[in-house]
């Protein structure tokens, strides 16, 4: 029955967070202090360099294959394989409640098949029929699952973790035949692992690589971003906030909003509620003025459990004494970029032409790049530009008065405008001579 | 965003008797509480100046503090602003104070006076949250606001404007009997106080200690509510310090407000009723008509009243 409080979509993030946290603990990544710095493993690596985590599925099996170092045997047997965590497991890991690999297993399907290889031992589970093996329960040892001992990888380069799962749920068959789900893995997949893709890892589904997605943020000369640092209850928590950055001149209100993030995972991406601080408190309800907005706010911590997000991962916890004060302090730093795009569209549409300009020089930023510095509030500094010489007028005439005027001057092919110019260039010539 | 308001062309800052006398309690607490431990002349003094910088002035006489910052978020009058800073050390900003709340530094203490001269707007319940969030510990926050009726001359009405205004701090359960003329007060204090919890949520070991909650009036009736941000080493100090003896010390601000009430009298009444201070309870003068409330109100705030009188300068 636990299967059910999950999405298909959660099931296979999950997969995935466990081929990260196998990275994580073959190469001693320490992910809470590593994931905003440039580049760790990839600066010095090229792409081809990048560890790869393969997804593909089909109506009768689903697969995820990586190369990310494997699940140790003793780790199998006291922790991937047991009933919630092995106490003492830390390093920043995704896999916060250790029942991540084990649900999203049983909910895709009723066998599967795992062969897990790190450079010092492996593992394998074949062809376990999950049903079965659940409703055999002659003694404790059939709660344990039967793993066959193998040899470890011959290179580091090719110890990793590849599960098969085959009779997929007619639940699953179902979501894999309407068409739309390979489309909305993509999104979710580039959006969830933004800060792992095209740096740690590169991520195929069906054969066809996944782009990470780039969060929007940006900074000019002119425009400043906000950070702000700190730390509670041993999870240190930054905030970013600025600009969006724009396409074709215009901010796209999908992409505004708070990105929150926890050990590097995306969590809550182009949020604009009250979940993070939107309409409470001192920030007022997003309004499509406001989608020029991009903040970030980014929990880490070595021990997974502290950090706000739900079982899920898809989810903030309010209740997290630590979240709430974060949201007060995301509102406070949102505040200057909310007054100044408030001053951008004084009247509703269009935005005043000074804003525009300063909008659109916004370039995109990295978190590390703003984070090497100390927090500061947003400002925008505007540049000193040459005031516009010209403005233009506009008035309404009595037409008989124009008439007048256009049989005057003899001028009966003039227009109305052409007329109006010519008055005024006839006061300023005879009544302000230079 | 609140639009600037500008009521400092409507009267002279300093011929507010009873706002003076506002100003003369806080500054009375602050001295009290600079007594207790508390080291009031390394705060920093955050307010809206205007152009008169009375509150500054005082600040920086009476109580020694010196790192101060006005800001104002009229840019009409920015000239203004900085050709009438009172000293050197008052620093000026033109910005709305919601954006130089999260700036002001966590190193320091800081006094923080949120001086709006109108009617209570959702912005200001903003300002105050955040301020809750922002002001490290031992900080001090006051809230001014107009609470007159908002607008239009029935309660209906009047708690259509707390609804909007008060967004998601407002009481659905209120009904149209509770914005009396009469409450509208205790209506506002309510919605600022909700804000201050809601700007706290999430501090550790972290409370709002409440001091002061004035209510006064030299045209428009006004209301100053304040207190510390502090956690328990705070409050034992506060419960110790003889602030907490004065008659204008509010501990919780569920209490009446101290009403700050400045009788009309004729300096020859007033010199005549100083001789009698503190008089007891009931007493009345014979040489004059004056009723028991006035005499009980000048007992009241006599050490802090000013004596207005023309200077030709």
């Amino acid at each position: 029955m636990f299967t059910r409080d999950i999405s298909l979509e959660d099931c296979i993030l999950d997969l995935i967070d466990n081929s990260i946290d196998g990275l994580v603990r073959t190469r001693k990544l320490d992910i809470s202090s590593v994931i905003l710095q440039e580049n760790t493993m990839a600066a010095t690596s090229k792409k081809a360099n990048l560890l790869q985590i393969d997804i593909s599925y089909s109506e009768t099996h689903f697969e995820i294959k990586d190369n990310c170092g494997g699940i140790r045997r003793k780790d199998a047997l006291e922790d991937v394989f047991n009933f919630g965590h092995a106490p003492g497991v830390t390093g920043g890991t995704l896999g916060v409640y250790g029942i991540g690999l084990k649900r999203a297993i049983f909910k895709l399907g009723e066998v599967f098949d795992m062969k897990s290889q790190t450079i010092e031992d492996g593992f394998a589970v074949v062809k376990l029929n999950v049903k079965e093996w659940a409703e055999k329960d002659d003694d404790l040892e059939d709660w344990k699952i039967p793993l066959v001992f193998t040899g470890g990888a011959d290179s580091e380069k090719h110890a990793g973790t590849t599960i098969k799962i085959t009779k997929l749920r007619p639940e699953v068959v179902m979501r894999i035949k309407d068409g739309v789900l390979e489309q909305k893995l993509r999104s979710v997949i580039s959006r969830t692992y933004a800060l792992f893709i095209g740096r740690y890892v590169s991520i195929t589904l069906n054969g066809k690589e996944i782009v990470g997605f780039e969060i929007p943020l940006g900074k000019s000369n002119e425009v400043e971003p906000a950070y702000d640092i700190f730390e509670d209850d041993g999870v240190k928590i930054e905030l970013f906030a600025s600009l969006a950055i724009r396409k074709e001149q215009e901010w796209k209100a999908e992409t505004a909003g708070w990105y929150v993030l926890c050990n590097g995972r995306v969590v809550v991406a182009a949020d604009k509620t009250e979940l993070t601080g939107w309409g409470a408190g001192s920030l007022p309800q997003f309004h499509s003025k406001f989608r020029g907005f991009i903040g970030v706010a980014f929990f880490r911590s070595k021990d997974p459990m502290s950090l706000p997000w739900t079982t899920s991962k898809r989810g903030l916890n309010q209740e997290s004494r630590v979240y709430q004060n974060a949201r007060n302090r995301m509102r406070g730093i949102a505040r200057p970029i909310i007054t100044f795009l408030d001053s951008v569209y004084k009247t509703e549409m269009p935005e005043d032409s000074a804003g525009r300009t300063i909008a659109n020089a916004v370039k995109p930023v990295s978190l590390s790049q703003i984070s090497l510095k100390p927090a500061t509030v947003f400002a925008v500094h505007p540049a000193s530009r040459s005031v516009p010489t010209k403005v233009s007028i506009q008035f309404s005439a009595e037409k008989a008065n124009v008439e007048t005027i256009r049989k005057h001057l003899k001028a009966y092919s003039w227009g109305a405008n052409r007329i109006g110019e010519h008055t005024f260039n006839h006061f300023l010539k005879t009544e302000c001579p230079e | 965003m609140s639009e600037p308001t500008q009521s400092y062309l409507k009267v002279h800052y300093e011929l507010r008797p009873a706002k003076q006398v506002e100003r003369r309690m806080l500054i009375d607490a602050f001295q009290l509480l600079s007594h207790t431990g508390f080291s009031i002349r390394d705060y920093q003094y955050t307010g809206m100046g205007s152009i008169y910088f009375v509150d500054f002035i005082l600040v920086h006489r009476l109580l020694g503090i010196s790192r101060m910052l006005s800001v104002e978020y009229d840019t009409t009058i920015k000239k203004r602003i900085e050709f009438n800073r009172p000293f050197g050390c008052v620093k000026t900003k033109i910005a709305p104070i919601g954006d130089v709340i999260p700036t002001l530094s966590k190193d320091l203490k800081h006094i923080l006076w949120l001086d709006y001269d109108g009617v209570l707007r959702n912005s200001h319940l903003q300002d105050v949250s955040l301020a809750a969030t922002y002001l490290p510990v031992g900080s001090i926050l006051l809230v001014t606001v107009d609470v007159e009726p908002p607008k239009g001359d029935d309660p209906a009405e009047w708690r259509e404007h707390f609804e909007t205004e008060g967004a998601e701090y407002f009481d659905q359960t209120l009904k149209k009997k509770d914005f009396a003329r009469s409450l509208l007060p205790r209506r506002n204090i309510d919605l600022i106080a909700k804000a201050i919890q809601s700007g706290l949520s999430g501090r550790k070991e972290v409370e709002f200690l409440p001091l002061f909650n004035f209510l006064y009036q030299d045209g428009h009736e006004m209301l100053t509510v304040g207190g510390m941000i502090g956690s328990s080493t705070e409050k034992r100090l506060i419960n110790g310090s003889p602030l907490a003896e004065t008659n204008y010390y509010r501990k919780d601000l569920d209490d009446d407000p101290c009403v700050i009430k400045v009788p009309r009298l004729t300096r020859k009444e007033r010199l005549h009723l100083d001789e009698q201070m503190p008089c007891d309870d009931g007493w009345t003068p014979s040489e004059f008509e004056l009723s028991a409330d006035n005499v009980n109100a000048y007992r009241k705030i006599y050490t802090y009243c000013p004596s207005y009188a023309e200077l030709l300068l």
